[in-house]
């Protein structure tokens, strides 16, 4: 037995009991670290228009545009049992989350990553819980999820996104905008897009941006309430139906110099244009209501 | 006689559909189950229609294009089969936008892609009707276009159920919500259809919400089988 464990307590002086209080907390929380999350980051060299891919169950995932031309993914799996790998395959950097035991409880199926991408790097997500956050990147992006919620602040490209019951929020986006949800809610708000085609089945859609000449804006749900935003300065053709719900308008319409509308036989519907119907808006519902409305 | 796997069948669907049925695929057909149930409910569906309305017998070609643009798009189909995977010795079925469907494609995929194909088949035999029948054929000409789509989603919905039961709970959760949502939308569309037979937009949303069905169901059966 080594005499080394049989210090006497007078040769200590005391400030080393203070020094051992402090370090065997430390020593537990360094183990608990350990144990815990471990955060990994990897970089990759990329040229002009990378494409990236993330394949997640569940977490939050936020993706931001910077000037480097280098990919940057940082990832924080929530359990020891599951495994980040992040490739590059030319041009393109692929990461997925993969389990490393069969056993894996749901909870601990996910990971959380920070993303730096170039600004015209092209996204394709498929993140099925948690969220999915992506601003400044220019590029395409196609988006799917089922409970997750997606985020899309200044984005251009051609943007689709898809979710089960995830919300969706699109913020100064431009260029063209595809979503379809069974139950999301969409915020569509401040765009600049020439094209929009957005439907939920119970889900509320809010558009409030601008009308760009020649630009298409089509809104369908099944229930919920679409509604709309417009400026006096704005310039549209209209067409919003409900079959069982109601249509209300604060628009001064005049019948529509560019197609003859027929008034459906079922539901309400309003048509007409507004200035010189430069754009062209189409709102669909079955029960639920739609609402055109001056913007504030 | 050479033997042909289902992907190579699979490939010979539409000729099979318009009479042309080489022995080999005769032969796949009378021992494969699966095959041969889709080729059943093709011509089901094939002969409902016939007998609803003699002038509308076939989908309108831009139903087709429509389809197909749509397949190609999710990239459920592609334009031919790669060489590697070979063919059947015999000789090659006619060559049309048919025939690169569904290669390599894993089976719950192949499974939503044949929903959506019946979806869309219904949608296109049901829509563009003579404007004169009566309320009664419109309503039957609904129920003959959805009926056999209706009792394959509800199949389909008994397999993703258990498929799903293995997943993230707030993906199952979440999941099955939606599915109810879907259901309820079906039931209320159909009240509609039924009410008011002539109404294309109540019509319209009934196929859409078939449509959706067989897409959540399909997404259903994928994750399942990643969790698996």
């Amino acid at each position: 037995m080594s005499s080394s464990h049989f210090v006497p307590a007078q040769w200590l002086p005391k400030t080393n009991w203070k020094a051992a209080g402090l370090l065997v907390p430390s020593l537990l929380l360094c183990s608990a670290v350990s144990a815990g999350p471990r955060r990994q980051e990897q970089h990759f060299k990329v040229a002009a228009h990378p494409v990236i891919t993330i394949h997640n169950p569940n977490g939050l995932i936020t993706v931001k545009a910077w000037t480097k031309s280098e990919v940057m993914v940082i990832s924080t799996p929530a359990s020891d049992r599951i495994e980040v790998d992040a490739e590059q395959m030319g041009n393109r950097v692929d990461v997925s989350t993969r389990e490393l035991s069969d056993s894996i409880a749901p909870d601990d199926m996910r990971a959380d990553f920070q993303i730096n991408v170039p600004e015209d790097a092209e996204l394709q997500i498929h993140n099925d819980a948690g969220n999915v956050s992506v601003a400044n990147v220019l590029g395409d992006m196609n988006v799917e999820t089922v409970a997750a919620g997606v985020d899309l602040e200044d984005a251009a490209g051609y943007l689709t996104v898809k979710t089960v019951g995830g919300s969706f929020t699109c913020m100064r986006c431009a260029g063209r905008i595809e979503a379809s949800s069974i139950s999301g809610n969409f915020r569509l708000l401040d765009l600049r897009s020439y094209h929009v085609w957005a439907q939920t089945s119970s889900g509320n859609i809010l558009f409030n941006g601008e009308f760009l000449p020649n630009g298409t804006y089509s809104l369908k749900n099944y229930s919920g309430v679409i509604e709309v935003r417009f400026s006096p300065g704005d310039s549209f053709d209209l067409s919003a139906t409900s079959l069982k719900g109601k249509v209300n308008n604060e628009a001064k319409l005049t019948p529509s110099p560019h197609q003859r509308h027929f008034m459906p036989r079922w539901g309400n519907a309003l048509f007409g244009t507004f200035n010189e119907g430069r754009a062209k808006i189409e709102m669909t519902s079955f029960d639920g209501t739609i609402n055109i409305l001056k913007r504030d | 006689m050479a033997t042909i796997t289902c992907r190579e069948f699979l490939s010979y669907l539409e000729p099979w559909m318009e009479g042309e049925r080489p022995p080999h695929a005769q032969a796949h057909v009378r021992t494969c189950a699966n095959c041969s149930a889709v080729v059943k409910d093709l011509e089901m569906i094939h002969a409902e229609a016939r007998s609803w309305s003699a002038s509308e017998q076939d989908a309108p070609e831009r139903v087709w294009t429509s389809l197909r643009a749509q397949l190609e798009q999710e990239g459920l189909i592609s334009e031919a089969i790669p060489a590697s995977e070979g063919r059947a010795q015999a000789a090659p079925p006619r060559t049309g936008w048919f025939t690169g469907l569904f290669p390599r494609l894993p089976r719950p995929v192949l499974a939503g892609g044949y929903l959506a194909a019946l979806v869309a088949v219904a949608f296109a035999l049901s829509g563009p009707v003579n404007k004169r029948v009566n309320e009664a054929r419109w309503l039957k000409g609904t129920q003959i276009s959805t009926s056999p789509l209706s009792a394959q989603l509800n199949f389909a919905e008994r397999n993703s159920n258990s498929y799903v039961s293995r997943s993230n709970p707030v993906v199952a959760a979440s999941l099955h919500q939606n599915l109810a949502i879907v259901d309820n939308y079906i039931a209320l569309c159909e009240k509609s259809v039924s009410e008011e037979p002539q109404n294309e937009v109540a019509r319209d949303y009934l196929y859409e919400a078939y449509q959706q069905k067989a897409d959540l169901l399909t997404q259903m059966t994928e994750r399942g089988e990643n969790v698996q």
